[in-house]
């Protein structure tokens, strides 16, 4: 199906049923009404065939350019129909998981999380183990017909209302680095696993802690090769980068309109104010035209790779100032006001904090680029 | 009709592009030389990329010539000719440089190397109903030199009064808008080009040079300022790029604002990683800094443009949403 037929059918379908779409609550809402209702958004697009798009028959898609489904995050976002954290982590470990798992594996597990049936989450970050993610420790040691887990996560995102968790364990010696490290698709009600979630700065509880006690994974769970989970996540980066930041950027313009429609409203047209949201908005639209080339990259099967670095600064960058541009020229609305509009500028400015810690931190992102896209040579 | 050139011929172009602009003495001899490779046929067939592969090229060699009089006359409609230049805004605007005041006309606005030996100008003139463009004897607008921050003298300002009977109807059918974003789009791609140099002097100078037993390279601070400029040239020309097939003017402003602003970043980051050495008469940086000041000026700059960008947002009261995919 061709990009634009497909914006139009997706367009005219998600106006014709808006009210079963929007929201049931105003403002933030609390994380079980958002996750209840991104299950929701995600199982009418699932039976309409819209979100079906852009996927692999072999998982229960109707296959077509993953460009579809840039567009159905894009116009959900810009109607700001369902939470576009949770989407996130379909865009980052399906496609991946499509590519390391066996193929019945992918088969039975892939459709239900498509159709936001289930949740899955992505359990790579430790205590000792954040940045230099290679020296992770949660340790899974070879048992009959499988593999036991013992060790700890953190800041696993969304585990709460997860059904399975895409996990990097130790399998290799505790100095084999990279090299010794797996890929594991795990069920999170298996027993010995336990979680306390922990609260976010912007009053979430957006993730958690996580305790595997003698967990036993079952050897079909086996994503890639064993010590070949290094591949998995690397493979995983470029995805991270990709669709999702299409829809982010999305987001971000909404927002953006949103914070025009409000200084506009208010009266404030002064030069400074004009100055301020003509230079957040360039940045937004800078990430929006190198996220599209990169979306294209996707679409004719290039392997992405570390240049996507450049997208995540540009949409980090982007996301920070828009909202440091919002508390500016909305003066003492996210400090002080409690009505809906002020909590939703607070929530997401508080928020946008985070874009240069997960998913790789700014540093981390700078490094890349002074290595590998500038050939700097190794740092001292 | 707009022609087509694929990616081999116009990567033959950009180099035959540099090389004439790199081997001229001087603005006219590199303007003359560009003619000579069809330039001004190949604004005619493919303005899109013709304008990209030129001004990058311009960029990137810190030639003076003065491409961006061709730019301008053909977006409005004019004969382009060695003979003939244009008049740009005043600094950091991108209004009609001409005012009719009764029977004079106020000019505020610049001129490149090429009006100094031209015969007639391009004058956008405003008026009540919008702007009008004008061909004046060139003789009229060029005053004594001045010397100004860019030794290469690639652009001067000028500000005279001249009798409105002076000014001779085109048959020009551009309009002044066309023609202000085909110039921001063309200086985007320049500013770029000489931002890439920038980088590149830096990047080299930061590998070469050793201090503490080791390349500066190595120096997190040194490789964090070049990536973060590698960003925001990357951002940039992915805008500049887009405006080969989207003539949206909004979009033609944001590529000029952000290849300034990706030129002054890199600039200053570029003149920290080189140091003492980039401080000097001796090593050419100074002359792309200085050649990268003047240009960030013309029809608007990184510092006006979001001005005028966010003005427009604020009567519309909501943004566009640019770049499809
Ligand atoms: C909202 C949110 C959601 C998250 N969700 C998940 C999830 O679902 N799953 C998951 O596995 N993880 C998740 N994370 C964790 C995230 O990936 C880590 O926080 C991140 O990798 C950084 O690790 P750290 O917090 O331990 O910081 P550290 O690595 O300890 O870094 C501390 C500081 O040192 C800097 N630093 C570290 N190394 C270098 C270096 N080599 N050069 C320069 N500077 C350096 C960092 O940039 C940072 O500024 C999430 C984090 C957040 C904030």
């Amino acid at each position: 199906m061709d990009p634009e037929t497909f914006r139009r059918d997706l367009g005219a379908w998600l106006d014709d049923n808006a009210n079963d779409l929007t929201p049931p609550y105003e403002g933030i809402g609390s994380m079980d009404a958002h996750m209840a209702h991104y299950s929701h958004v995600k199982r009418a697009l699932f039976d309409s065939g819209f979100g079906r798009y852009g996927w692999p028959e072999s998982v229960g898609g109707l296959g077509g350019s993953p460009l579809l489904r840039a567009i159905i995050g894009e116009e959900i976002n810009f109607r700001d129909l369902a939470d576009p954290n949770a989407w996130t982590m379909i865009e980052v470990l399906a496609p991946t998981v499509i590519d390391f798992a066996p193929p019945e594996l992918s088969a039975r597990l892939v459709p239900p999380f498509l159709r936001g049936d289930e949740m899955w989450c992505q359990g790579f970050s430790e205590p000792d183990a954040g940045s230099d993610l290679a020296s992770l420790s949660c340790r899974a040691a070879e048992t009959d017909g499988g593999w036991v887990v013992n060790g700890q996560k953190i800041w696993t995102s969304f585990i709460e209302y997860s059904q399975r968790c895409v996990l990097l364990v130790r399998t290799g010696q505790p100095e084999s680095a990279h090299r010794g490290i797996t890929a594991l698709l795990v069920d999170i009600d298996s027993p010995g696993i336990s979680y306390s979630p922990i609260e976010t700065m912007h009053g979430r509880r957006d993730f958690a802690e996580v305790h595997f006690d003698d967990v036993f994974v079952p050897s079909d769970r086996l994503l890639g090769e064993v010590n070949g989970g290094w591949r998995v996540a690397m493979d995983i980066l470029p995805y991270e980068r990709s669709t999702t930041f299409w829809h982010r950027g999305a987001l971000l313009h909404r927002r953006f309109s949103d914070l025009v429609a409000q200084v506009s409203a208010a009266g404030n047209r002064g030069d400074a104010a004009a100055k301020a949201l003509g230079q957040a908005f360039q940045w937004i639209v800078a990430f929006r035209s190198r996220s599209r080339d990169t979306q294209h990259q996707l679409a004719a099967g290039e392997q992405l790779g570390v240049e996507t670095s450049v997208d995540k600064i540009l949409i980090t960058s982007a996301e920070q100032q828009l909202f440091e541009t919002a508390r500016d020229l909305l003066p003492g609305v996210m400090e002080f006001d409690d009505d809906l509009a002020a909590a939703l500028w607070r929530n997401d400015y508080l928020y946008s904090k985070a874009a240069t810690i997960y998913g790789g931190t700014a540093e981390i992102q700078r490094n890349i680029v002074a290595r590998r896209l500038l050939d700097l040579g190794p740092e001292s | 009709m707009s022609q087509f050139i694929d990616a081999d011929d116009l990567a033959l172009l950009a180099s035959s592009f540099e090389a004439a602009m790199a081997d001229a003495p001087g603005p006219s001899e590199a303007d003359q030389a560009m003619y000579d490779l069809g330039w001004a046929e190949l604004l005619a067939s493919a303005p899109g990329q013709g304008t990209a592969t030129a001004f990058s090229a311009l960029g990137a060699t810190g030639s003076a010539a003065s491409l961006l009089d061709d730019v301008v006359a053909n977006a409005l409609g004019a004969e382009t000719a060695l003979e003939s230049c244009c008049v740009f805004p005043a600094p950091h605007k991108a209004d009609a440089p001409g005012h009719l005041h009764g029977d004079t006309v106020i000019v505020d606005g610049m001129l490149s190397a090429r009006a100094e030996a031209a015969v007639t100008a391009v004058l956008g003139v405003g008026t009540e109903n919008g702007v009008g463009h004008f061909a004046v004897d060139a003789g009229l607008l060029y005053g004594p030199a001045v010397n100004g921050i860019d030794p290469g003298r690639a652009y001067r300002r000028v500000v005279v009064e001249i009798p409105a009977g002076a000014l001779e109807p085109t048959a020009s059918e551009g309009s002044w808008e066309s023609a202000v974003a085909g110039a921001r789009v063309a200086l985007a791609h320049q500013l770029l080009g000489g931002a890439r140099w920038m980088l590149g002097e830096a990047r080299q100078h930061a590998i070469d040079r050793a201090q503490f037993g080791r390349p500066v390279a190595s120096f997190q601070a040194i490789r964090h300022k070049l990536a973060d400029s590698l960003v925001q040239i990357e951002g940039a020309a992915s805008v500049a790029g887009a405006c080969l097939h989207d003539s949206d003017p909004m979009l033609a402003a944001l590529a000029k604002s952000l290849a300034g602003q990706a030129a002054r970043t890199t600039a200053t980051h570029a003149q920290q990683v080189l140091a003492g050495i980039g401080f000097t008469a001796e090593h050419r940086f100074h002359l792309w800094l200085k050649r990268m000041l003047v240009v960030d000026t013309l029809f608007g700059s990184a510092s006006s443009i979001p001005v005028e960008i966010g003005q427009h947002l604020l009567s519309e009261g909501t943004a566009p949403r640019l770049i499809q995919l």
